[in-house]
């Protein structure tokens, strides 16, 4: 797949010769052609959540680094890890307590960059009977998919919260049970429910995990170790696209949210509601330790709080599931 | 007349539903049909064209479903050695759960709606296949014999006499089908799919919108209708008029030698693991999600803890799995005795059975899950709206095919009607009726693990959710395969009930 072009600078000057002929409308098929074809696995369904990656595949970014990249939608019965173990698709988005749980068994993973520096989870509650804090969880009923369990426990463990006192209610999907009255508070990510509720008129409470101890790196960037060792280029050029097009998007989330409504035009997005959840993304997107090192980023230390937060949800990982190469690589380009 | 009464249950039935939507209002559970006019109004390009990418998939499964079954039915009369493989793999095959075929479906077709298309498929093959078994046996000997004394074969037979005594066993099977199609495409498309009313299903829930919600569920119930009422018409083509019936003496049935039976399940049992092997190892499934029964026992036999977490969760399901199959099994039964009691009854109870069959569980759930709570209630509910349908269209099919003969004699001595659904109806139904028996079987294994994951989050609908998530593949499979097990179970038991009743009133549709 590399042996074309063994660094990028000759593939990028090949392509700038290449837009000439794109002027004198002879390149389509011949471009298409030369691009190495990629497969990039979404976590979840299309929206802005991948905001950054659709701004890379409208603006050319790829294409500038010689790469065609397809976005694979996800769903839930879609999970990440098989496409990205067969090689189907080269990389893939997950999140470190999913990776930590796939290389357990047996899949050889790396995470080469953290697009989520601080945790989405968060509990969402009504402004007249609020969660403000972990202590106010006990003696509340809790929606949340039981898949989630663990992470109730650990936030429980690190705040010195009862559990048993805690009545877990099965929900999937929606919010309605909250909103309904069925259950005191809801968990899930906080660019997702608590944005839905907005938008139905709802002002709810939302307390974010990630500040009450939990540090667990999401939408994280995931490949194999042989991706790692035999398509190296590829990902570089992969994760160069990501950080332009999330830089794009942090400079305007709502022309983020724009195009990803005009680029999916059957996926059924509301634009505020999309505009609002770019919006909300960005500060567990972006932080002091990205606007110094650039996107992506993570380090020894958060790496660290990782570490100790996966041992409480029941992963023993060593920090060698994080894998920085690729993106220095990228941003010391 | 027919067109008023007809436009007079419609309004009665639109107006129970905006009232129930407004008595609701506020609890984002249920819209009305004002608010879905109105959303489909605003959002009808949007709509047609998710309606058209599923509907193709749909149609595309519906057909290869079908014929797949059709080609099974063919195989297992033709060779009748092979009937008890082909229906035990295929209740092998109807009992793969979506956490674990929708991945390996994914990562086999790449983008598309190759899933989509083979979920399709695969959720109405069974429904088709084992009523079809059933009408091709209900066959009077005679007529089989007069066959042979031609000198013909079996193929003769199957042409000239099996296959036009199996048409409305078909047809009912083409019934059941049409829904199930839709419905199949729509959760294929959780599979990743780019677009299609399962991702805007998912999407709606998500922004608790619930408008578009039921305006989705309502579509997929009209298509499903439509389909529905296309497969009856097309019956009506193939097999215009009453069904002959005739009055069959019984013939006594042979038992196939004790060695026979007691090889049978191993046999069996050896064949399904070397296809389960064989089939991955063709694809050349990665070991990581695709696991071989290899995996599996290695598992189960070194790993006490997870032996011990996968059968505390099995036994939790299989209490469930009896009540949930009665409930199902008893409500499409007694839903079809009443279609033939009170045939105006009809005209409510098939609409709304079609709906409740074509719309996503995780739709009409909160609803259930609202009147009959998260306790053993709701959870038998759900399974008994998931299963319940096909038994319905199998029984009222079973109902209406009295022999005229008997109809006559009953009508001569003023019998009314009861008396008629009790001695004549009933007994000329019981084929169809296990036949329904036997699809609820597997059908009410998969929802109570579906129902699990959903409502109460026990058993091994919660097990497979978790394990699905976490990448504990080999736990997923060992779910798998246990949970195969108990509906094989439960298919054997049904069986050995359906010989008891069969000995006396239907003996034709015995194995000889």
């Amino acid at each position: 797949m590399t042996s074309l072009f063994s660094n990028t600078t000759s593939r990028r000057r090949f392509l700038q010769v290449g837009g000439a002929a794109l002027a004198a409308g002879t390149l389509p098929a011949w471009r298409a052609g030369a691009a190495d074809p990629v497969t990039f696995q979404l976590s979840w369904l299309h929206s802005v959540q991948f905001g950054g990656s659709y701004i890379a595949a409208e603006r050319g970014y790829w294409q500038e680094e010689g790469i065609d990249v397809s976005l694979a939608p996800g769903g839930p019965n879609a999970p990440v890890e098989p496409p990205v173990v067969t090689g189907t698709a080269l990389m893939g988005i997950s999140a470190a307590d999913y990776t930590a749980a796939a290389v357990e068994n047996g899949a050889p993973f790396k995470i080469l960059a953290v697009a989520m520096q601080r945790n989405p989870f968060a509990i969402s509650s009504l402004p007249d009977n609020p969660v403000n804090t972990p202590a106010d969880l006990e003696g509340k009923s809790i929606g949340m998919a039981t898949a989630n369990t663990p992470v109730l426990k650990a936030l429980c463990d690190m705040n010195g919260v009862d559990m048993n006192a805690i009545e877990v209610v099965p929900t999937q999907y929606d919010g309605a049970p909250l909103l309904s009255g069925q259950v005191d508070c809801l968990l899930s990510w906080s660019t997702d429910l608590p944005v839905a509720m907005v938008m139905q008129g709802a002002e709810p409470a939302v307390m974010l995990l990630a500040d009450h101890g939990y540090s667990v790196h999401s939408q994280t960037y995931i490949a194999t170790e042989d991706a790692i060792a035999n398509r190296r280029a590829d990902l570089v050029a992969l994760l160069k696209g990501e950080v332009r097009g999330w830089n794009d998007y942090l400079a305007d989330t709502d022309a983020a949210a724009e195009l990803t409504v005009a680029r999916y035009p059957d996926a059924g997005l509301d634009l505020a509601t999309q505009k609002l959840q770019a919006e909300r993304q960005v500060p567990l997107m972006f932080s002091d330790l990205t606007e110094e090192s650039g996107f992506g980023w993570f380090t020894d230390e958060t790496v660290a709080a990782n570490v100790e937060t996966l041992g409480l949800l029941g992963r023993n990982v060593t920090p060698d599931l994080w894998d920085r190469s690729i993106l220095e690589e990228v941003h010391g380009a | 007349m027919i067109a008023l009464r007809a436009g007079l249950v419609l309004a009665g039935f639109l107006l129970v539903w905006e009232g129930a939507a407004a008595a609701l209002d506020g609890r984002f559970l249920l819209a009305g049909p004002r608010d879905i006019l109105a959303y489909g109004q605003t959002h009808a390009a949007l709509l047609g064209r998710a309606l058209a990418e599923t509907s193709r998939a749909a149609a595309l499964g519906y057909l290869w479903g079908n014929l797949a079954a059709l080609a099974l039915a063919a195989i297992a009369l033709l060779m009748p050695m092979s009937e008890r493989l082909v229906r035990t793999l295929a209740l092998v095959v109807f009992c793969l759960p979506l956490v674990a075929t929708g991945p390996i479906l994914r990562v086999l077709y790449g983008p598309g709606a190759g899933p989509q298309i083979t979920l399709s498929a695969l959720s109405v093959f069974y429904t088709t296949l084992i009523p079809l078994l059933a009408g091709l046996r209900a066959t009077p000997r005679v007529w089989l014999d007069l066959v042979a004394s031609y000198g013909r074969g079996r193929w003769s037979a199957l042409t000239n006499v099996r296959a036009m005594a199996a048409t409305p066993y078909l047809v009912a099977g083409l019934q059941i089908a049409a829904p199930a199609a839709f419905l199949g495409a729509m959760i294929g498309e959780f599979t990743g799919a780019e677009r299609g009313m399962g991702v805007l299903t998912l999407r709606a829930m998500r922004s608790i919108d619930v408008d578009a919600t039921w305006t989705l569920a309502t579509l997929a119930a009209a298509v499903s209708m439509l389909a529905y009422a296309a497969a009856g018409q097309l019956g009506r083509l193939l097999w215009p008029g009453a069904p002959p019936v005739l009055l069959v003496a019984p013939a006594a049935p042979r038992s196939a030698p004790l060695w026979q039976r007691a090889l049978q399940p191993l046999a069996m049992a050896g064949i399904t693991l070397a296809l389960w092997h064989g089939v991955m190892a063709a694809f050349d499934l990665n070991r990581f999600f695709a696991k071989r029964p290899a995996d599996v026992w290695q598992f189960l036999t070194t790993r006490e803890d997870a032996r011990d977490t996968l059968l505390s969760a099995l036994a939790e399901t299989a209490s469930t799995v009896g009540p949930g199959y009665l409930a199902g099994l008893a409500a499409g039964a007694g839903l079809a005795g009443l279609c033939v009691l009170l045939p105006r009854a009809a005209a409510v109870v098939l609409p709304v059975a079609v709906t409740l069959r074509a719309v996503p569980i995780v739709t009409t759930a909160p609803l259930i899950v609202l009147a009959a709570g998260r306790g053993a209630g709701g959870l038998v509910a759900i399974v008994a709206v998931m299963i319940f349908f096909p038994t319905l269209i199998a029984c009222l099919h079973g109902l209406q095919r009295v022999p005229a003969a008997i109809v006559g004699v009953f009508d001569s001595y003023a019998a009314g009607r009861w008396r008629m659904l009790l001695d004549a109806r009933i007994p000329s139904a019981l084929p169809a009726f296990f036949a329904s028996a036997r699809m609820a079987v597997p059908a009410a294994v998969l929802a109570v693990t579906v129902a699990e994951w959903l409502a109460t989050g026990t058993g091994t609908g919660n097990l497979m959710a978790l394990a699905a998530s976490t990448s504990d593949y080999n736990m997923l499979w060992s779910a798998v395969a246990a949970l195969t097990l108990l509906a094989v179970a439960g298919h054997a038991l049904v069986a050995w009930a359906e010989v008891a009743v069969f000995a006396r009133y239907a003996p034709e549709q015995l194995v000889r």
